[in-house]
């Protein structure tokens, strides 16, 4: 609870403090944006995944500043199936670009149009708007048994002299197989991946005894860290994160083992269908940057669990860092040739 | 002792004006989302959540809370007046519930059906209030091997609900388990049998198959018979259940309870597959079995209290673990979660108010319940009087609104037209749905655990001999199996 409390303090310092100046302006500025004949209508926050989830979370607290800053009726509307797929493929081929479709989503949508959307449609015909927040994929050990005190590299080495013997909870075709993949192909080491339906289900599965490492969000399995039932072990993250300071980076733990890219996380986003008119759009974005310069927002993130991203947080860079990190995946699809 | 120092905090918050109110509020909504075919739990929470935003913690969650076992005491009134179930949890309660509306019992099933709810609710809460922390160290235990073997037992007991001939069951189980198949494979991410469409890639939708195969088909069953004007001749005997009902339906009562709430606890488990699987064991122990699907009262009984058991049951893990077991627990957890509470095994320290507060508001609403419930007995059978003309339209254009709700996706709207269709042609050639429906539920939880199961063994399918829990269930389902071969079906198959 203590280094919450400081790293909700030390966010909020480096996040808020310049920018809650600007927090009067910022109804002015959303005044000047405003499109004349828009909007007349309540605007439609889409949620690629279920209501309640990490996703729906993040989308519903910021309909509430969004309405907040620009007093416009948001309706959170969660289109879900196929792990975000059926959501993803609405956005980008039958939603209206007519500014009243908002989709709130997050990085999970480019794997899903490089290798799973056979060309129907693809990422640019989503056009991002605003960053939200972030969340870095982090390995967690057990408090008992065998591999209690083991630190990540001592359970990777154990997982290279003894194939097939670790079990390590994943989620099919998704990053969280990715990151195994990296670790395996980097180490020489060799596990026994478990696939779930999600992350939550591999945490429940390593409070219990049924896997020896689990996958997942800070937010995921805070509450059984805490409760001393799991420890987090390696973050899938270039620096450490600011409520885990004590959790190595994967790539600092595993380092001596080879590889140092283990970068693997969460980037939650605002887009808009492509084809949506310029002002509208510019609108849409200054009413959403709006709200995350509002610190009580900020505050409601961070007590999810969530951290921000400042490549991301820099609305003029934002287009390009996000192209990074695209490519960045790109590549890696194409190197493990899963995309030609 | 403790725990009665919890329930009376509890107490002490939930008895205020406005957290009662909102718990009144809840049930009265759940009660109505029930009711309503299609519209289920999942999708009334969803469109609630934002409200409870503005309430206080423990205000908001009493509400959500009873507007999901709310559901369940709602979901029974139409499966048994219109052999349309309100949701998924209530589809078994068709079978009995029906025929009994059709012999004029429509009252005594109905209460039945409120009493076995307030019954497993009640027993369920009792048990969470002393037990709670205790039962979720065990239930997180509880591993895909032995998921594996729970589901096994599952698949066989669906094997005595089949009525008529075994082969057409058996094919209908068969075809569930196929239709199960259609999707993201949960082991390695790649799509099956979906032919390239997007819709499909994300597997066929419970709820439009159930409002489908029983909603849609009942309606076009009843478009035939123009002649008669109301659903159920004119005879209603008696509103409430008789000596001899409360004899033949307090065991299965007790039994569903029990079973509806370690269902819950289960990963993947919850108020559907309590239901089916409450049906199949009542059917199993009865002492005549061929009276089920001809108006038991057993049949309604058992799964009407299960499904409230596995409520009480599902509520467990989220609050004492931080982990849902199903879909609806999930939202509950994201509701605390935008509260800025994080459940997890600290939960109940470090937040007494809330735990306890939710434990207490799930006494009191139970009891709202009933109290709301038996009165409506009498107002929902007269709803049988009412011209089909008039009804069935009205039913018809509810269901394509619930199916539509839960995922806001219109091929869900042709899905359950095409089952509708494919159900009442299944129905002329005499072909059993419910069979099909519970081998559609438990699939793709039976195929998930056995390939976790294979994927987390060094030695392979020595696993399920390995750990003794498994290997009790899976020797239980064989000695099952081995019992129906052996017992020559009396009288021959119809």
């Amino acid at each position: 609870m203590k280094e919450n409390t400081i790293a909700l303090a030390l966010l909020s310092a480096l996040l808020v403090t310049p920018a809650a100046a600007q927090n009067g302006d910022a109804k002015a500025e959303l005044a000047r944006l405003k499109p004349g004949d828009f909007p007349t209508a309540p605007i439609e926050y889409t949620v690629v995944y279920p209501a309640g989830g990490g996703m729906d979370v993040t989308a519903r607290l910021l309909a509430k500043y969004v309405e907040k800053w620009s007093d416009h009726r948001i309706i959170v509307n969660n289109r879900t199936g196929g792990a975000g797929m059926v959501g993803h493929a609405y956005l980008a081929t039958q939603a209206k670009p007519d500014g009243y479709t908002v989709g709130i989503i997050a990085n999970l949508m480019w794997g899903d149009a490089m290798l799973r959307a056979q060309g129907r449609w693809t990422y640019t015909d989503l056009e991002p708007i605003g960053y939200l927040n972030s969340d870095a994929l982090t390995w967690i050990g057990p408090t008992e048994g065998p591999y209690k005190d083991m630190s990540v590299k001592q359970l990777v080495e154990t997982a290279k002299d003894k194939p097939g013997t670790l079990r390590v909870a994943t989620v099919p075709g998704s990053m969280w197989d990715y990151l195994i993949e990296q670790v395996e192909a980097n180490t020489g080491a060799k596990v026994l991946r478990v696939p779930f339906q999600g992350g939550g289900a591999g945490i429940n599965a390593l409070a219990g005894g049924n896997v020896d490492i689990a996958q997942g969000f800070y937010s995921e399995f805070r509450g059984l860290a805490d409760a001393g039932k799991v420890r987090p072990i390696g973050v899938a993250a270039s620096e450490r994160l600011s409520f885990l300071k004590d959790t190595p980076t994967m790539n600092e733990a595993l380092g001596g083992l080879g590889g140092n890219e283990y970068q693997w996380f969460v980037i939650r986003f605002a887009v808009v269908p492509k084809g949506t008119p310029e002002d509208r759009k510019a609108y849409l974005g200054a009413a959403i940057r709006a709200a995350m310069k509002d610190p009580e927002l900020v505050a409601e993130y961070l007590k999810a669990g969530v951290y921000f991203d400042p490549k991301l947080t820099d609305a003029a860079r934002m287009q390009a860092n996000l192209n990074a990190y695209v490519e960045a995946e790109r590549a890696f699809y194409v190197k493990t040739g899963r995309l030609k | 002792m403790e725990a009665v120092g919890g329930l009376l905090t509890g107490f002490g918050i939930i008895l205020t004006l406005d957290n009662l109110f909102f718990c009144f509020l809840g049930s009265l909504i759940g009660t109505l989302v029930g009711v309503l075919p299609g519209v289920g739990p999942l999708a009334a929470l969803a469109l609630l959540l934002p409200i409870t935003f503005t309430m206080t913690p423990v205000g908001g969650m009493v509400m959500l809370a009873s507007i999901f076992y709310g559901a369940m005491y709602g979901g029974s009134t139409t499966s048994i007046l219109l052999n349309i179930p309100g949701e998924a949890a209530s589809v078994v309660t068709c079978l009995d519930g029906h025929q009994m509306a059709k012999q004029g019992r429509a009252g005594a099933a109905l209460g039945i059906a409120a009493i076995g709810s307030f019954v497993a609710g009640t027993l369920g809460v009792i048990v969470m209030t002393f037990f709670a922390p205790t039962i979720a160290a065990v239930a997180i235990r509880f591993g895909p091997p032995e998921n594996f073997a729970l589901m096994v037992l599952g698949i066989v007991c669906t094997l005595f609900m089949i009525t008529g001939s075994p082969v057409k069951g058996a094919l209908m189980v068969a075809l569930g388990f196929l239709t199960a198949a259609v999707g993201i494979d949960v082991v390695n991410g790649r799509e099956r049998f979906t032919f390239g469409s997007i819709d499909l890639s994300a597997g066929i939708e419970l709820l439009a198959v159930v409002i489908g195969l029983f909603g849609v088909t009942e309606v076009l069953n009843n478009v035939e018979r123009v002649v008669k004007s109301t659903l159920v001749a004119e005879r209603i005997r008696g509103l409430w259940p008789t000596l001899a009902d409360w004899k033949a339906s307090w065991r299965p009562m007790l039994r569903g309870s029990g079973l509806g709430f370690v269902l819950g606890l289960v990963p993947g488990g919850g108020p559907v597959t309590a239901s089916f699987m409450s049906y199949a064991l009542e059917k199993r122990l009865s002492a005549h079995p061929d009276g089920f699907g001809k108006g038991a009262i057993e049949g309604v009984a058992g799964p009407e209290s299960a499904n409230n058991a596995a409520v009480a049951g599902s509520i467990i893990p989220v609050l004492s673990l931080g982990i849902p077991s199903n879909a609806v627990t999930a939202l509950l957890l994201g509701a605390l979660v935008i509260h800025g509470v994080q459940p997890g095994p600290l939960f109940i320290t470090q937040r007494p108010d809330l735990f306890w507060g939710i434990v207490a508001s799930m006494y009191v609403g139970n009891v709202l319940l009933l109290l709301l419930n038996l009165p409506l007995v009498g107002l929902w059978v007269q709803f049988l009087r009412i011209p089909y003309r008039v009804l069935f339209p009205v039913v018809l254009l509810l269901s394509i609104v619930g199916v539509y709700s839960a995922n806001k996706n219109v091929f869900d709207l042709w899905v359950m037209l095409g089952f509708g269709v494919a159900g009442y042609v299944l129905s002329k050639l005499k072909y059993d749905l419910a069979p099909f429906v519970i081998a559609f539920v438990l699939a793709p939880l039976l195929e998930q655990s056995l390939r976790q199961s294979l994927a987390m063994s060094p030695d392979g399918a020595m696993i399920f001999i390995q750990r003794p829990g498994t290997a009790l269930m899976l020797v239980s389902s064989a000695l099952l199996v081995a019992l129906m071969v052996r017992r020559k079906p009396k009288g021959g198959s119809r």
